[in-house]
């Protein structure tokens, strides 16, 4: 059907509807609502069962798990006391002050820039300390406290300053004689109550039948939830954030890359709806991503690298921060060079796709694709509603008319039966697989995956082997209310290709139009970067987003270890704050990129170096393409109310975007960031939520 | 209408037993219609947010806790939450311009905002569109969309085929339509003389 049949038809349907004003539902609806209702009940409780009988398996292994426990707790307490005595006959042994080595009292010093509190760092006049308040307070403990200060002086050099800010400030915590903000960042950031959050749970706000119930905050600001949505039903997951790390400690950061943008655009319809998105829905890479930076394409090579540094400061208390960004370029192909595409589509018409008209948007995008692909690309359709089913074989763009008519044809009803759907969606493409073309199944769904009764484990474990063989996945959402962005994310994660959130026509146009080639064109497979800080010039790093991307420093070398894909011509960017070492000079940070042929597994690995003499004198001297990454991620920072950003504020922030507004004058992206930010800072302004809601009450 | 529900099964609704669900929502759907049909006189939204009541419900059953009271309340405030969700939603919407004629010149092009629906005067316009389009067509509009009947239905009351009430209801539209765009402008000029 046309859209505007389509419209024409729900109108009338709602007209007609209204003048017939019956005051009670039609039997249809009824029955049709009873039905689906049911639907649902049947497969939360198939979920229920299967929950039960993990849990009994956990109950059980829990038992042996107590059982063990008690054999070694009878042990503990069986030799305590021999140890305890042979500790007190050791008594405390005081070495004297050993001489302060250069680092501990350059640590010494910035930490007392940093911090607020009186006490000193100083490992030495720091146990003097101790010492003197412990006796202060009570003499019957007066020597006790000094053995472990004391011993902390027998260790060596290279390892007092990690000593100073871990065991020494510990214990002054205890004591109380210092506070949280007296220990190092990294030591501050893992202790803090307000400390950089550790992945949790998946934040389903919408407890399925036979799961706890959960209260999570709402989403604050404006005054209408999304949509009319409840956002209690939207799914997020908050992967933490990432702390401070000393170079002593770790000298190596190590990730997979990512180019996905879907948080960004989930972000600015929040925005746009009048709200403040959740904090788990802000992922600063992907709005650092969003981004054009012009890094020139390379020549010859796969990719380029480009880094930059520059004074920075963010964030509470925390001054003489330097900023470095990492930008990685891919190279181009034209469009012409591009392999052929053998596409399938996986489309979602379940019902929840006909609220605020996301098929017709689907629809939009598709029909924008279609115009955009060559003669020699083929394209198959699957659908899913309450059950999945082939809609339309692999048919070559010279049937064009007919694959539109069928794109026009799709309309919402039923439940989602998301499993199905995406099962026959890779059986046509097993079927339609072309070596040597583009082999890529793309699903559009707003991600509710009420997924039969396999979980979303199973499905990604279906996509990951598909991935393998050759068939890649996209996932591009659609809609908001109860949209699953975080089942979406890692759909295009293990899919091998990439996670797009559409919630504009010119979003579509930005994906199916303007970079169809990267969209679809993947130049590097499992693509890693291992930054190695040099210890002696930098002291400690944080690596600002990536949470959800985060690979083991020895794991970078491991081929099988999955890593990131990049599109042709498309670009990535991280951002790291670092703290150097004062007046050091020489190598900051060398940047590994491994990566592998999308066709062959043959890996490349390359490095690239920043030094101190390429650091710039002040963040205004930077380029203003470094500026804008600073200001994205600055921007994402607060909005996710991340620990670095406590003290932050949106004002600066919107300064900055709208000089760099006037800077890249037509760049309609930039337009918008400060837009956005302004409206943030709107939102943020009142934080009414609670009033608010005492009003509807 | 309004009926209060009885011989429920409490216990196998809480456990989110089907059967026990089916006979609760035969009971509670026409009475979940009736309250937002009270708010807004609209009655697609209404069966809209009856549907969004019974699937936040049946997907958030695991929070209902009994000891706070029956399942019953318990949908109910559902209800009333989504038509806070609403109040607010509608409060932060730019009001629709009082020109239906305008609106209704344009229902090919866009979904009508329920603004524009639940106005007595569009009810008005629409009520003497029907009455000017031949029997037949008025039959097949009010049978399919007040009635909810299917297609099949209709052609055993009609004794067609159910292509005739396919085409039929096609044609039906389109008269539809025409007569809208006829009778919305001389309303208007009605009103402003």
């Amino acid at each position: 059907m046309k859209p505007e049949e389509n419209n024409l038809e729900k109108n009338i349907s709602r007209l007609v509807k209204q003048a017939g004003g019956k005051n009670e539902p039609t039997k249809a609806f009824t029955d049709s609502l009873i039905e689906q209702a049911t639907a649902e009940l049947e497969q939360g409780r198939i979920r229920t069962r299967k929950q039960r009988s993990t849990v009994m398996s956990i109950k059980k292994l829990l038992a042996y798990a107590a059982a063990v426990l008690v054999v070694c707790g009878v042990l503990v307490v069986l030799t305590m006391p021999r140890l305890y005595r042979a500790k007190e006959y050791s008594g405390p042994v005081a070495k004297g002050p050993a001489p302060e080595q250069p680092q501990v009292q350059a640590a010494r010093q910035l930490d007392e820039k940093e911090t607020k509190g009186e006490m000193s760092s100083s490992p030495v006049e720091y146990t003097q300390q101790v010492r003197t308040i412990v006796s202060d307070e009570s003499g019957k403990f007066a020597q006790k406290p000094q053995a472990a200060p004391a011993d902390a002086l027998v260790v060596s050099s290279a390892d007092r300053v990690k000593y100073a800010r871990t065991s020494a400030v510990e214990d002054a915590v205890k004591l109380g004689i210092a506070g949280p903000a007296d220990k190092s960042l990294s030591e501050r950031s893992l202790n803090s109550a307000y400390a950089p959050t550790r992945p949790s749970g998946v934040v389903q706000c919408f407890p399925l039948p036979g799961e706890p119930a959960r209260r999570y905050p709402m989403a604050h600001g404006g005054t209408t939830p999304p949509n009319g949505e409840d956002v209690d039903a939207m799914f997020f997951k908050n992967y933490g954030v990432n702390p401070f790390v000393d170079t002593e400690d770790d000298h190596l950061s190590t990730f997979a890359t990512d180019v996905d943008t879907g948080s960004y655009t989930v972000v600015r319809g929040y925005l746009h709806d009048g709200h403040l998105p959740p904090n788990d829905a802000v992922r600063v890479e992907e709005f650092v991503n969003y981004f054009k930076y012009g890094y020139p394409a390379p020549q010859g090579d796969d990719f380029a690298v480009y880094m930059e540094a520059a004074p920075w400061t963010f964030g509470e208390g925390r001054k003489n921060s330097q900023l470095l960004r990492i930008g990685l370029k891919a190279r181009q192909i034209s469009d012409e060079n591009r392999r052929p595409a053998v596409l399938t589509f996986v489309i979602d018409v379940s019902g929840s796709m006909g609220r605020e008209d996301r098929l017709g948007l689907v629809k939009k995008s598709l029909r924008m694709l279609v115009e955009n692909l060559r003669p020699d690309d083929k394209i198959g359709i699957a659908v899913y509603g309450s059950r999945g089913r082939k809609l339309m074989d692999h048919k070559g763009l010279d049937e064009k008319s007919g694959i539109l008519a069928i794109i026009e044809s799709l309309s919402p009803s039923g439940s989602t039966y998301a499993e199905e759907g995406i099962r026959i969606g890779y059986e046509m493409a097993e079927k339609a697989f072309k070596q040597g073309r583009i082999n890529r199944v793309i699903l559009c769904s707003d991600g509710v995956a009420n997924v039969g009764q396999t979980g979303a484990d199973d499905i990604l474990k279906i996509i990951k082997e598909k991935a393998q063989k050759g068939i890649t996945l996209s996932a591009v959402g659609f809609g908001m209310g109860n949209y699953n962005d975080v089942l979406m994310e890692q759909l295009g994660d293990k899919g091998n290709g990439y996670y797009a959130y559409v919630d504009t026509i010119t979003e579509a146009k930005r994906l199916f139009e303007d970079n169809l080639t990267g969209t679809l064109e993947v130049v590097a497979k499992d693509v890693k970067v291992q930054v190695d800080f040099n210890p002696d010039v930098v002291r400690s790093y944080r690596l600002i987003g990536y949470e959800n991307r985060d690979v083991p420093d020895d794991k970078f070398r491991d081929d099988k270890y999955d890593g990131g894909e990049i599109g042709a011509g498309h670009s990535t960017t991280a951002l790291y704050e670092l703290k150097l070492w004062p007046k050091k000079k020489g190598t900051i940070a060398t940047t590994f990129v491994r990566y592998k042929a999308p066709q062959t597994d043959d890996v490349t690995e390359f490095k690239s170096f920043i030094a101190t003499t390429d650091l710039k004198d002040s963040f205004d001297d930077s380029s203003k393409q470094f500026r804008l990454a600073a200001t994205a991620a600055e921007f994402a920072e607060i909005l996710r109310e991340s620990y670095w950003a406590k003290g932050a504020t949106l004002e600066p922030v919107l300064k900055n975007a709208q000089r760099l507004a006037e800077a890249f004058e037509g760049d309609a992206d930039v337009i918008e960031l400060a837009d956005l930010v302004s409206k943030a800072g709107q939102f943020r302004q009142p934080q009414l939520e609670q009033s608010e809601i005492e009003y509807i009450e | 209408m309004n009926q209060q529900p009885k011989n429920q099964d409490w216990a196998g609704l809480a456990e989110g037993d089907s059967q026990a669900w089916r006979r609760f929502l035969e009971s509670m759907i026409p009475r979940l219609y009736g309250l937002f049909l009270k708010s807004w006189a609209n009655p697609s939204f209404a069966e809209e947010l009856v549907q969004k009541t019974v699937f936040d419900a049946v997907r958030g059953l695991s929070t209902y806790d009994c000891s706070r009271g029956g399942i019953e309340e318990w949908l109910f405030g559902i209800a009333r939450n989504n038509i806070r969700i609403e109040i607010r939603r509608r409060a932060s919407r730019p009001s629709v311009d009082g020109d239906i004629s305008f609106y209704l010149d344009r229902i090919e092009n866009e979904l009508l905002p329920d603004e524009v629906l639940e106005q007595q005067e569009t009810a008005g316009i629409v009520r003497e569109a029907l009455g000017a389009l031949e029997e037949k067509e008025r039959f097949v509009l009010t049978a399919k969309y007040v009635d909810g009947l299917s297609a099949l239905d209709i052609a055993g009351r009609m004794n067609v085929t159910e292509k005739a009430v396919h085409s039929l209801l096609y044609r039906a539209r389109r008269s539809l339509r025409t007569e809208l765009r006829r009778i919305a402008p001389l309303k208007k000029e009605e009103r402003k003389k």
